[in-house]
């Protein structure tokens, strides 16, 4: 028989530093971004993200693969072959279905299992919990925009007949042009998926009603817009995916479908309008909820 | 010594509904009792004292910082475990609770190590890899201890801490709240169940209705001057009885409360107890418990 003996640990004072509301914002990015992608959660909550982020890269590959291809059997003119701008549209609703899920994911929990009382209890204000949800979104949803255009990029240059840097010397304008309408996609549809997030008390409910304003402003817009009827034109911007697509053709400079905004008279900086009036009136409305709700 | 608490003129209303009224208190370190019944002010008055709704009137200071221009310093310094549900399913115990500190403002690597600590310490420590959303209610109300306590705060606001537990779980609960104060780390506990205020706590904060009905330290509650009387049945005749003798008494239930100080209202009360065929449980001078206490001190107001 062996003496056994308990050790008490008892409890260990902290006097280190503390990182105040900064370090409870980054506490909240962080925690945000593992959620979305399930990182340190059960396995089948890793699913969904990471497939539809297979999909989205598999879909860069398939660009480079017609590339490649097209290279092999000798087509001269590769300006009739798709890059960056039609990659959008490529994989767009992985994109939609990526940020259905995750502003979701990022807000609801939190609210439905009562953890915002822990969370608001710390020196974590309002403004600092939206902040650092908002950072989580941007940054893990940026990758599915990103991440596919990043590897057509390279596997382009790789393709180039005038070598790989020469490539991307010459194609600088990418640069800008991917992260900034990856911002207006972003934008839109994030902060009118959010909106619906902050007052939803399901993830699924929250993902389809996001989808059906989608689907039904689209159908409204077709239907009713283009009607010879008084301010009929006005309803055609109803159809709000129309226009991050539509800032999209005007940036990269192709034509990928007819919007019906386009064909009611309305240019690009309507639809910039458009997206920075949703961006604004969601987040006054998420920020005005949680307000109430701390 | 500074209290770490201080009202004063502390009042506050949901519209028409007055939730605290005009409280006037300051609770010193330790480990105090806030008690009352539901609906009392108890969770109204933690909300305020973190900062999280502002007093209609008065003010209040926590740990010496006013906490209507300092929430956020005051957030620092005090842990909160809520009464309600407030656990993620999907996230270890380990990790919560790393994440609470760092919602503190712990670096994550201490935050790290603290979780694992808090969570030994709350005897946790062979769950602690497991989701949340797999824990029994007694693992779950420990772990809402751990995260209240994780970042090392001055002060820890507990409400209705040993509340769904089994009297095992009741039991090992109120031991951990006990151990905190000899820590060094103050403790307002909230409770309607009394006989857990009493036995972890060495001072006591009553409220009823929103009103504070008394504030001191617990083994001073007794009322000398008082009989409490527990009887088995006919306790309106008796209680009757005993005021056509001149008695004061406050009847609740099958028990009241006799105001005389000389050993001739024990004899009274006997003699009527017997006339009435009562049935007497109980008889003792001052009041025996908190609960006896409460329920005088509220019946008088």
């Amino acid at each position: 028989m062996t003496d056994d003996v308990i050790y008490d640990r008892g409890y260990r004072r902290y006097d280190g530093p503390r990182l105040g509301v900064s370090g409870a914002r980054r506490a909240v990015i962080r925690d945000g971004i593992r959620r979305v992608l399930g990182l340190r959660r059960k396995a089948r909550r890793k699913i969904l993200p990471w497939s539809l982020l297979a999909i989205a890269a598999a879909s860069a590959v398939v660009f480079v693969g017609l590339h490649f291809a097209s290279s092999q059997i000798g087509i001269e003119d590769t300006s009739l072959l798709p890059r960056y701008g039609e990659l959008f549209d490529f994989f767009s609703w992985v994109g939609i279905l990526f940020i259905a899920l995750a502003a979701p994911t990022l807000l609801i929990p939190d609210r439905t299992q009562g953890v915002l009382a822990v969370y608001f209890s710390r020196p974590l204000t309002v403004g600092a919990y939206l902040q650092g949800k908002l950072a989580a979104f941007l940054g893990v949803t940026s990758l599915i925009y990103l991440l596919p255009q990043l590897a057509l990029h390279i596997g382009l240059a790789f393709l180039s007949d005038d070598g790989f840097l020469p490539y991307l010397g010459s194609n600088l304008d990418v640069l800008w042009k991917v992260p900034l309408v990856t911002a207006g996609y972003l934008a839109l549809h994030g902060s009118l998926v959010t909106a619906v997030s902050a007052v939803v008390g399901r993830t699924g409910v929250a993902a389809a009603i996001f989808l059906g304003i989608l689907t039904a402003g689209g159908s409204i817009a077709s239907r009713i817009g283009l009607l010879d009827v008084p301010f009929a034109r006005w309803v055609t911007l109803l159809a709000l995916d129309q226009h991050p697509r539509i800032v999209r053709d005007r940036v990269f400079d192709i034509t990928t479908a007819d919007y019906p905004a386009v064909q009611a008279g309305f240019g690009m900086w309507t639809s910039v309008a458009v997206i920075a009036v949703v961006a604004v009136v969601g987040t006054w409305w998420v920020y005005r909820r949680y307000r109430k709700l701390a | 010594m500074q209290p770490v608490v201080t009202a004063r003129g502390l009042t506050h209303d949901y519209g028409p509904v007055v939730a605290l009224r005009d409280v006037e208190v300051e609770i010193p370190p330790g480990v105090t009792g806030l008690v009352g019944a539901n609906g009392a002010g108890k969770t109204t008055f933690f909300r305020i004292l973190l900062g999280l709704i502002h007093p209609t009137a008065g003010e209040v200071t926590v740990l010496g910082a006013d906490v209507g221009r300092e929430a956020g310093r005051v957030r620092g310094m005090v842990g909160y475990m809520p009464e309600g549900e407030c656990l993620p399913d999907d996230q270890t115990a380990a990790d919560f609770v790393a994440y609470a500190a760092e919602l503190a403002g712990i670096p994550p690597g201490e935050a790290k190590r603290r979780s694992s600590e808090t969570l030994f310490l709350v005897g946790l420590e062979e769950e602690r890899f497991r989701y949340l959303g797999d824990f029994s209610t007694g693992m779950r109300q420990r772990v809402k201890l751990a995260q209240a306590i994780v970042h090392d705060p001055a002060l820890v606001l507990l409400d209705e801490p040993a509340s769904g537990l089994d009297p095992d779980g009741r039991d090992q609960m109120l031991d951990l709240i006990g151990r905190l104060g000899s820590f060094g780390i103050s403790v307002i506990v909230s409770s309607h169940v009394l006989t857990d205020i009493e036995r972890t706590c060495d001072w006591v904060v009553m409220l009823d209705a929103g009103a504070l009905v008394r504030s001191g330290p617990l083994e001073a509650g007794g009322d000398l001057r008082t009989v409490t009387v527990e009887v088995l049945d006919n306790a309106d005749t008796v209680a009757d009885a005993l005021r056509r003798r001149g008695f004061d008494v406050t009847l609740v239930g099958h028990r009241f409360v006799v105001t005389g100080d000389d050993g001739a209202t024990e004899a009274a009360i006997v003699e009527e107890v017997a006339r009435a065929d009562a049935g007497l449980l109980r008889m003792v001078r001052g009041a025996s418990s908190l609960e006896e206490e409460f329920l005088a001190r509220a019946e008088r107001r």
